[in-house]
């Protein structure tokens, strides 16, 4: 079990470390955030200034060095908009955004649990497809217009839910489930599948011709064979609710990573941008590695794998 | 089968009630607690020099200026540090009296040492306001003969000092603590500012709000209404209008369409009216103008070929008019006694366009790039930008838009490497000394890599207003600046703005001032 | 990174031929199929159906509701946008445009991923840890930000959005496909081809691929509609697809502060979308039944 633990850790660091490279590059692909803090009248002795001020005319390697050299200690930079250190700046927008993944995670799951269960026992039926369908309408309706529609109408015109910002935890709902929806259809599909293969297989079959209680079949029986892949997406759709809920922040104004990064590349602020990607990359290693972790002990076949 | 039913319909029911029981009834807000919803802050740094670009509405609520301007930009003496100011005569040396017992919010006292830290400190190297290049240049010194009083030592006789460091301009001629600074350092200072401003700085949460407390008694206002004043960022217009009718915020900017929409549900609408001017320019190449724009004719006839009257019915909903002169900023033209006569307006003439394009050996058309962006101000750019394109189309013109956000146009037109493109910009409106510092830098060819316009002539009349001291001759200059961009069609002005921001139906009459970037929340919260 | 679960793939020859629908499964997926090929066909046909121009404008004729509104009229029967364009017109010759986007995306994601999963699976050892390196480093990079950046670099574009997505699809078919050889190759055959001499060139396009397209062909499907609705989001960020091309996605997000004054300019791209991300879902969703309901991992 520990040489699978460090194998994987070790994996994540050689990915981490392409990832750095890649945004390094990308970000300084975006333009010049001199043209952004520099005024209109500033004239080339001011550029010329303002680049060795910071740090922006030393060669790309040098530049690049010493950026994952203090990365590993923590020490991201500082943003060139907002002159502050980003670590400080992720660290007052990631809770945010891992707050909201992980509610939007719970109601996913609320969701998903009983309809993909349900969608499986009464498979064929009018309910199966009716659940299907509700389900993949949470995937097949871009999230930005769910947003808007949410809070045109649930919170503008009807005044159920707050609009925007973070005040108590009513804030969470709307965009917890504009998040949300689009992972129940993943998981409930998933769940419905497994169930449907695990309620055909020789084990149920014995389970019930030996009298098994019809319930106890499905919520211990076949729901525990159906969990594995269930986990494997969660923990992937976990990571993705943390890292791509731009959109959901931008309509509820939600101060997360998301809504950093994007400030990062408008103002293409190279510090802020790498670090992002880097913590988003970190974020879904992590969770991976937890997800395998959960895995491996749940099917020891796993651990001996290539 | 049932127990599935059950269960699934009592997490339902869970979800719901969470629902109602956690949201309860839209608060209607105390009238002690004023918030504003903005649709972007600026750079969201709280030191004068660093910020204020754009937006510096919070900034003026904590700091202090030198000079006071009254909501409608006119230099007062009751807004500022300075009762009074007084120039020598050659114009070289400008002493300001300053008030005295005003106090920073640690309880230091304001003196003239302040002042002149400041002043040096928001115009140095550091800067990135926009007017510090020009007033780094003209000032050679700051001496402080007593506590309160500063003098202003100029290379070149100037009338602009007092312009340049109010509040109707940028963040110069904000005062801010020199002890303190100098004691916890620049960063430090950034992350808590203090100012001696009617509002104290208790919070900031980047990219979401901006939070102040109202300090006890302050000279500008009296006894503030509201006790505290949030500046919230909600860049999603729908959402603005949900927090409003929600009784969530009580400020918000809305934009020109759906202004109608909120103004029929009963919600009182303040418009700055004239706020900007949306113009559009031909970026230059490396040596002047370059392509098809050489031509005069064919600068006429891009300008003849759009309709106006339509686009600022329909893209501005009603909330625009039609503008006359490149780069014109309106509330300088009583200033300088500029008359703008009804024939200086472009008429809708795309016929004439295009007889003028084929006068150019154009008739066949020609390839234009029109970079097409949102900006602070105008959530209609890119809408505006395809409308203008549309119509240069149905000429002849075979344009191509080109979306980006503005940093990359910036960059475009400041790097030269699309020459005869076009691009546009909301300029704010303002005075006389304002539109000299924009013409100075937009259309005076010493200024690259900004300028528009490289015309001879103006580059001359515009040299010689900066060393004037003579009002009547600086008059005549800019007169003959307006008429030449008019009559050589030297850029496509398009429309002025009105920018209209709704408010909670308990607010009160607000004069929201008409003064670059700033919104005059100081009067809203007065006390007097 | 999650390792893929072996037993998931039982290896037996239920792989080589497709078993047959599972009991239950709808016959024929009528609905989904007929959805995409009336829109496919609206798509193909679009400059035969004498549509006004989507790209002609009337500011005079902004906002016009739908035909059966008071104020609309037939010559504009879904109504038009905010610049007065016909948005029918726009839906149909927009279908031309977002179906396009979606495919030539799955496609290269798909090509580049086959390829990049057959290599590893097949060759092993370093090849393979190298591929998944940088597999894995690619699915951890968000597709969103990526578009942002190059949007902001090189302006976006129907290239960039298509290149952007595919960019970061591709990792998934790598990943899944890999999986499948994995299993394949300790079967039987893939030994018998080695015996009998064949190179891997051979092994892999005669024995491999084949039976990995089962899988690929639901991948596919249910990511088409993925596409569509990211190229939806990227728009709504400034990134999507440029107007005045008239795409779905950007056509919502122009709409989308009208949601109640003018609801017909989002509300009918966002039903075309809706119809054609549902049917492509529920495709996939019958063929993953149909070829094998192990394959529930994706």
């Amino acid at each position: 079990m520990l040489r699978f633990l460090v194998a994987r850790v070790l994996q994540s660091l050689v990915v981490l470390a392409i990832i750095s490279v890649v945004v390094f590059v990308l970000a300084r692909a975006t333009g010049d955030p001199l043209y952004l803090i520099l005024p209109m009248s500033a004239s080339q002795e001011d550029f010329d200034n303002a680049r060795r001020y910071l740090g922006l005319d030393r060669p790309y390697v040098e530049q690049y060095l010493s950026f994952v050299g203090r990365a590993l200690t923590g020490d991201f930079g500082t943003s060139l908009r907002a002159r502050r250190p980003v670590g400080e700046l992720i660290g007052e927008r990631l809770p945010n955004s891992l707050k909201l993944a992980v509610f939007a995670m719970t109601v996913s799951l609320a969701m998903a649990f009983p309809l993909g269960v349900m969608a499986a026992v009464k498979k064929g039926t009018g309910l199966d497809r009716t659940a299907q369908i509700v389900s993949v309408l949470g995937q097949s309706l871009p999230t930005f217009w769910v947003a808007i529609l949410l809070v045109e109408f649930v919170a503008g015109r009807w005044q159920w839910l707050p609009a925007g910002g973070i005040d108590g935890l009513s804030s969470y709902i709307l965009p917890g489930f504009t998040l949300g929806w689009f992972v129940v259809a993943g998981l409930m599909r998933l769940l419905r599948s497994g169930m449907l293969e695990v309620l055909d297989s020789e084990y149920v079959k014995l389970a019930r011709l030996k009298g098994v209680d019809e319930r106890r079949v499905i919520w211990m029986h076949a729901l525990r064979n159906a969990l594995i892949p269930v986990v494997t997406f969660a923990g992937i759709y976990f990571a993705i609710l943390v890292t791509t809920a731009i959109v959901v922040e931008t309509v509820f104004a939600w101060p997360g990573l998301g809504r950093l990064a994007y400030e990062g590349i408008s103002s293409r602020d190279f510090p802020v941008i790498q670090a992002v990607v880097l913590t988003t990359a970190a974020i879904v290693a992590v969770v991976n590695l937890g997800v395998d972790c959960l895995y491996a002990l749940i099917d020891p076949r796993i651990r001996h794998a290539r | 089968m049932r127990r599935v039913s059950a269960l699934v319909s009592v997490f339902v029911l869970i979800l719901a009630s969470l629902g109602l029981v956690l949201a309860g009834p839209g608060s209607a807000q105390p009238k002690t607690e004023l918030t504003v919803a903005l649709s972007s802050f600026s750079t969201e740094v709280l030191d004068p020099p660093l910020g204020g670009h754009l937006v510096k509405y919070y900034l003026s609520m904590m700091f202090d200026y030198l000079v006071g301007t009254t909501p409608d930009g006119q230099l007062s003496r009751e807004g500022g540090l300075a009762t009074r100011w007084e120039s020598s005569p050659d114009f070289k040396r400008w002493t300001f009296y300053l008030r005295k017992g005003v106090k920073f919010h640690n309880g230091d006292e304001v003196t003239a040492e302040d002042v002149k830290f400041s002043i040096m400190r928001n115009i140095g190297k550091r800067s990135t306001t926009g007017y510090a290049g020009p007033l780094r240049t003209l000032i050679a010194d700051i001496e402080t003969p007593a506590s309160d009083r500063v003098v202003i030592i100029t290379k070149e006789p100037t009338l602009i000092i007092p312009t340049y460091l109010s509040r109707s301009l940028s963040t110069e001629g904000m005062i801010t603590p020199k002890k303190y600074i100098e004691s916890v350092g620049d960063d430090v200072f950034a992350r808590k500012p203090i100012g001696s401003g009617p509002y104290r700085f208790v919070e900031q949460v980047t990219g979401s709000h901006i939070k102040l407390a109202a300090v006890d008694n302050h000279w500008r206002i009296g006894t503030p209404k509201y006790k505290t004043m949030t500046f919230r960022l909600v860049p999603e217009e729908a959402t603005r209008i949900a927090l409003l009718r929600r009784g969530e915020v009580d400020v918000v900017e809305v934009s020109r369409d759906r202004v109608k929409e909120v103004e029929k549900e009963g919600y009182p609408i303040h418009y700055r009216r004239e706020e900007a001017i949306l113009t559009m320019w031909w970026i230059l190449g490396p040596d002047g103008r370059v392509g098809p724009s050489k031509d005069k004719r064919v600068r006429e006839a891009m300008n003849l070929a759009i309709d106006r009257a339509e686009i600022a019915q329909s893209i501005f909903g009603g909330k625009a008019e039609p503008a006359a002169i490149p780069l014109g900023l309106s509330w300088s033209f009583k200033d300088v006694g500029f008359k703008q006569t009804p024939d200086m307006l472009y008429p809708y003439d795309p016929a004439r366009a295009k007889k003028l394009l084929a006068d150019a050996g154009l008739a066949s058309g020609f390839n234009l790039d029109v970079y097409a962006y949102q900006l602070p101000g105008l959530p209609e750019g890119k809408t505006m930008a395809e409308a203008v394109a549309g119509y240069w189309e149905k000429v002849g013109i075979k344009t191509r838009l080109i979306p980006v956000d503005y940093p990359a146009f910036r960059k475009a037109w400041f790097d030269r490497s699309a020459p005869g493109m076009v691009g546009y910009f909301n300029i704010a409106n303002r005075d006389w000394i304002g539109a000299y510092a924009l013409l100075e830098k937009q259309a005076y060819s010493a200024s690259k890599p900004s300028d528009t316009v490289n015309d001879a002539e103006i580059d001359g009349m515009l040299s010689q207003v900066m060393r004037q001291t003579d009002r009547e001759k600086i008059n005549t200059l800019m007169r003959g600046v307006y008429g030449r961009l008019r009559s050589e069609h030297l850029g496509v002005p398009v429309v002025y703005l009105h920018s209209p921001y709704a408010t909670s139906k308990t607010l009160g009459s607000w004069n929201a001032g008409s003064v670059m970037y700033d919104l005059f929340f100081d009067v809203l919260a007065s006390g007097k | 990174m999650p390792a893929e679960p072996a037993a998931a793939v039982r290896p037996d020859a239920e792989l080589i031929a497709p078993a047959g629908a599972s009991p239950g499964a709808w016959r024929l997926p009528v609905f989904p199929l007929s959805v995409i090929g009336v829109f496919l066909l609206v798509a193909l046909a679009a400059p035969l159906l004498g549509l006004p121009d989507p790209h002609e404008q009337s500011l005079r004729n902004r906002f016009k509701p739908p035909a059966w509104e008071e104020a609309g009229s037939w010559r504009h029967p879904l109504g038009t946008d905010r610049l007065g364009r016909d948005l029918l017109s726009r839906i149909v010759w927009g279908s031309r445009v977002s179906l396009a986007a979606g495919v030539l995306t799955v496609l290269l994601a798909s090509a580049v991923g086959a390829a990049v999963g057959l290599s590893a699976g097949y060759y092993g050892g370093r090849v393979d840890a190298v591929l998944m390196r940088f597999t894995d480093a690619t699915m951890s990079f968000p597709v969103i930000l990526l578009a942002l950046i190059l949007a902001v670099t090189v302006g976006p574009s129907f290239t960039n959005v298509v290149v952007a997505i595919a960019v970061i699809l591709w990792a998934r078919y790598a990943r899944v496909v890999r999986g499948q050889v994995l299993t394949l190759m300790q079967l039987d055959f893939v030994a018998q081809a080695r015996i009998a001499g064949a190179g891997a060139w051979r092994i892999i396009t005669r024995h491999l691929l084949p039976n990995t397209l089962g899988t690929l062909l639901v991948l596919v499907t249910l990511q088409i509609g993925y596409v569509i609705i990211v190229e939806a989001s990227l728009s709504f960020l400034g990134a999507g697809i440029p107007p005045p091309t008239p795409a779905w996605g950007s056509m919502i997000a122009e709409g989308r502060d009208f949601v109640t004054s003018a609801w017909w300019v989002s509300l009918f791209p966002g039903l075309a979308i809706l119809l054609v991300v549902l049917a492509f879902n529920l495709l996939g969703d019958w063929l993953r039944d149909t070829f094998d309901p192990k394959l529930r991992q994706l």
